[in-house]
């Protein structure tokens, strides 16, 4: 039984520096509660949204790239619903049949499948730019049993872009798969820091041939895209293999137990009293295309193209794009090497593997060396200067300790004087010569071990050392 | 009856005294004040004597502001920052805005002293003054008769003379209704020439902030102050105001109205009698008067109140008791406070619009009516758009004279036929000035409708107009 899914997905436009219609900052996070707040996105009586030109722009980007059909303006509709959370009671969004016109309609995003390196297609249904709310907590339980309500509008006005997939997406790990490409298309333009917590949301819907359409709320990150839509696959499925009945309802992702819950089983369909806000004029697109142009210049699925035409295998190319940093690093120093492909191992393997170890985020520029040192490791790497054994264990733990380093202070000695250190090995270690000669080829690996100790922080090739010893105690 | 000067004439002079000036204020607010109930806050007198030193000493030091020391009211629904702002309601009757309204930032910018905040219609919802959770206010005229509203305590202090400058708003005659029954003069300028920031808002694409005032020369005056490109607006224009110094009254000879018959015909006799004899005497000294049919005047009203109310009901979901908290709750959850703020802070007529804005804004009412409604509007924009290019609309402002206390309350309909005559220029975007034609037995004012931008055409119009009646300067006290 194949699912059927379908996606929106809200996400931050945490770069656009300002929120939507006010001043206040779109990346809130660390600040106390209700200290990034203006009468504007408190709501107060009188205060006037005016919108921000970058959130609009990056969200015009974002058509661009889901290749969307873009309206000549963008038409603010109010969307009515009480809610401690939302100031006004209602929220600034855009609705198409309320005389409001989102900024994309009928696109496509073209994203990458990891699992078998498969291109997928999602048509995209539509995407809104609109306001998040503030965030409310209820001390003694819920909306309706709590005397209590926190409220905090820090995030109240953060620019959020609503994306919605047609049911065009064919499994759970596909749709793991969609949301990451989506978020990585959307960091490329600048629009989101996609690991910032609460960046994104995903609502789900999914449903299996015979069965009604289930909708999956509150989904917190990419990982639990999949296991949400996962669990929820073998539920229906199960229900269904029984003979029973998939109703159509709304359900709660616990991401803590790992399960969907029902939310609300009958789903009344709400009145939102839509009307196009008379305090915001259609924003004229034509004038801002060119700057959102700009921003899509550089795509995940150009770079990817462009780094497999080198020659790259696609699952290395694909490691360096997910790194922004790897990826402007990678063009830079292309035109310097003359294999590439060396060059986007070291990146998207080697130093990229570095990093993980090393506990530091690939996404950090400042965590990434200078193209030209990045360009200079690989030439000399081309030249065999230095064997990968060296270039993995030395130089490059070098280098995430200390990216700006030049690269003479990260590079090993060469290792002079190999034949004595030969001897002394051989002479230190009779046991294992002897083992060696009586046909025991386990005691040369140790042997060869025992010399790359001795030589300590100095480069060597373990082939040459076996070379040498093998000369040394005479063929075996 | 009385008649002041020009305040526009005294500070170009420098003649203008703002001690002297304030006493007086003073003497007649504690003489009116307690019956008219004009205003819902003033402003601690000593305060105010301090303020009106101050700007006496920058007008004896030369540094004076366009101004200096002038006596302001401001309608309660205008933000003035750490001032409490009820506009006319309950709901807000602790609320103290933060911030300046960007009109407020203006006055105090040009040195004007505000003196108060004026009582109102609930949240600019009604034509008399009466809906106010403050008590009605009463027409300094005829304290029998209301002021018109909603900018009824605006109205009511210059008709009493407290201040020689206000500010209203102006969502469908707020501004020129009592602006008719209280003889004094009011502008509804042209959409987005005068920011909304700071505004209270009853039903935004309608509504404007507008200048009153005791002649057209004093509004001009005020009116240069608070208009203008607010880039904090997304509905503000750029413009550029006129030059209140230089406006001149207009040759008669170079003067085209147009009358729509339909207002005159609605209008009853007094109104339509005092209305006319300003035309004839127009007419008399050179000015081309035209008659036209406009077929739409029937559609008006109820295209203006669907869009008003929907708009309304959307601006007013806001007020839910929890951040604009002021009454002693028995609610125990959010969902009761909601309820029970709403149930027990707004008022009757606030709640019918909300109502009736909610309905048609509904899945399945919204074609019929909010939809159709703005069908209209376009229509009748378009077709004002056309008139209004060639000459000046003029008609009664009011179709009757000022109603008696209680007289309009009801029946709804009665209430909003009082604004046959003024709804269309919010629908068309266009500027309208009142001015008062007569006094005798009671207010009748005469209302100019121009194109877009069009304020110079009005305010020149305006002084001719002036010059015909004598009622420049005005008051009843
Ligand atoms: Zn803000």
């Amino acid at each position: 039984m194949r699912p059927v899914i379908g996606l929106e997905v809200h996400v931050q436009l945490t770069g656009a520096g300002s929120k939507l219609f006010c001043g206040c900052k779109a990346d809130y996070r660390g600040m106390p509660p209700n200290t990034n707040v203006c009468p504007v996105c408190l709501g107060l009586p009188g205060a006037l949204p005016v919108p921000n030109r970058r959130a609009v722009v990056q969200a015009l980007a974002a058509a661009m790239a889901l290749k969307c059909r873009i309206p000549g303006a963008i038409v603010f509709t109010r969307k009515h619903y009480f809610y401690p959370d939302l100031p006004k009671n209602y929220q600034i969004t855009q609705f198409e049949r309320a005389g409001g016109a989102p900024v994309c309609t009928s696109g496509v995003l073209e994203y990458l499948d990891p699992a078998g390196w498969v291109w997928r297609r999602a048509r995209i249904r539509r995407i809104n730019l609109e306001e998040d709310p503030g965030r409310s907590v209820y001390p003694g339980g819920s909306i309706v049993s709590s005397e209590e309500v926190l409220v905090d509008y820090n995030r109240s006005g953060v620019p959020l872009l609503e994306i919605v997939t047609e049911p065009d997406i064919p499994s759970p790990r596909a749709a793991r798969a969609f949301v990451e490409y989506l978020l990585l298309t959307l960091e490329y333009i600048g629009a989101v820091n996609p690991r910032l917590e609460g960046a994104f949301r995903v609502d789900a819907n999914i449903s299996l041939p015979g069965g009604e359409r289930v909708e999956v709320k509150n989904i917190g990150s990419t990982l639990e895209v999949e296991r949400a839509l996962e669990y929820e696959y073998k539920r229906q499925r199960l229900i269904l293999e029984r003979g029973g009945r998939v109703e159509r309802e709304t359900r709660h992702w616990d991401a803590h137990r790992r399960m969907t819950k029902p939310l609300r089983h009958k789903e009344e369909e709400a009145e939102y009293l839509y009307m196009p806000d008379p305090d915001l004029p259609p924003v004229l697109t034509r004038p801002l295309l060119g700057e959102a142009e700009a921003l899509v210049a550089t795509s995940p699925r150009r770079l990817l193209d462009e780094i497999t035409g080198d020659g790259v295998p696609l699952e290395v190319a694909w490691s360096i794009v997910q790194a922004r940093p790897a990826a402007s690093l990678y063009m830079e120093a292309r035109g310097r090497v003359r294999d590439p492909r060396v060059l986007a191992r070291l990146l998207g393997v080697d130093y990229k593997g570095a990093l993980r170890e090393a506990g530091r985020g690939p996404h950090d520029p400042s965590n990434w060396p200078p193209a030209e040192t990045m360009a200079r490791l690989a030439r000399l790497v081309e030249e065999g200067e230095y064997p990968p054994e060296a270039v993995r264990g030395l130089i490059i733990p070098g280098l995430v300790r200390d990216p700006q380093a030049s690269l003479e202070t990260v590079l090993p000695e060469k290792a002079e004087g190999l034949e004595a250190v030969v001897d002394e090995v051989i002479r230190a270690y009779p046991r294992a010569v002897q083992d060696y000669m009586s046909g025991k080829r386990r005691a040369l690996d140790y042997l060869v071990g025992q010399v790359i100790r001795r030589l300590g922080r100095r480069a060597v090739d373990p082939r040459e050392v076996r070379r040498l010893l093998e000369e040394r105690l005479g063929g075996g | 009856m009385k008649k002041r000067g020009s305040l526009a004439q005294q500070l170009a002079s420098g003649v203008y005294n703002p001690v002297e000036r304030l006493e007086e204020a003073l003497y007649l607010i504690s003489r009116l004040e307690e019956e008219v109930n004009a205003f819902i806050t003033l402003l601690p007198e000593e305060r105010l004597r301090e303020e009106a030193r101050e700007a006496q000493r920058r007008i004896l030091e030369g540094k004076a502001r366009p101004l200096e020391g002038v006596l302001v009211a401001v309608k309660d629904n205008i933000s003035v920052r750490g001032l409490r702002a009820t506009a006319g309601s309950k709901m807000l009757s602790c609320y103290k805005p933060p911030y300046n309204a960007h009109v407020v930032e203006r006055l105090v910018d040009a040195g004007a002293i505000i003196v108060g905040k004026t009582n109102m219609d609930e949240f600019a919802m009604g034509s008399t003054g009466e809906y106010s959770a403050y008590g009605p206010t009463r027409n300094p005229w005829d304290m029998g008769r209301v002021p018109g509203g909603s900018s009824s305590g605006s109205a009511a202090t210059l008709a009493y003379a407290a201040v020689d400058l206000a500010l209203g708003s102006d969502t469908g005659g707020s501004i020129r209704l009592p602006a008719a029954f209280t003889a004094t003069v009011g502008l509804k300028p042209t959409y987005g020439a005068v920011s909304r920031r700071g505004l209270i808002p009853y039903a935004n694409s309608l509504e404007q902030i507008g200048p009153m005032a005791r002649s057209v020369r004093d509004l001009a005056f005020l009116y240069s102050v608070i208009a203008g490109r607010d880039p904090l607006d997304a509905t503000s224009i750029d413009y550029q105001p006129p030059d209140p110094y230089t406006l001149e009254p207009r040759d008669p000879e170079a003067v085209r109205l147009c009358v729509p018959e339909e207002i005159i015909d609605a209008s009853e006799a007094p109104v339509k009698a005092a209305f006319e004899g300003l035309l004839s005497r127009l007419e008399a000294q050179g000015a081309t008067i035209e008659y036209f049919r406009a077929p739409w005047t029937s559609l008006v009203l109820p295209a203006y109140y669907t869009i008003a109310m929907a708009e309304a009901a959307s601006n007013l979901a806001r007020y839910d008791g929890s951040l604009y908290p002021c009454h002693d709750s028995r609610a125990r959850t959010w969902e009761e406070l909601n309820v029970e703020a709403r149930t027990r802070l707004f008022g009757p007529e606030v709640k019918r619009r909300i109502a009736m804005g909610v309905l048609v804004l509904s899945e399945g009412y919204r074609d019929e009516y909010y939809v159709k409604a703005a069908k209209i509007r376009r229509l009748v924009r378009d077709r004002v758009l056309g008139i209004v290019r060639e000459c000046i609309i003029g008609q009664p402002t009011s179709p009757v004279l000022p109603p008696r206390l209680g007289e309009r309350l009801g029946d709804p309909l009665q209430l909003y036929a009082l604004d046959i005559s003024t709804v269309t220029a919010n629908l068309a975007g266009v500027p309208a000035l009142q001015l008062p034609v007569s006094v005798e037995p009671l207010p009748v004012g005469a209302q100019l409708m121009a194109r877009p931008r069009g304020e110079v055409d009005l305010f020149e119009l305006g002084l001719l107009v002036e010059e015909i009646t004598g009622l420049a300067g005005v008051s009843a006290f």
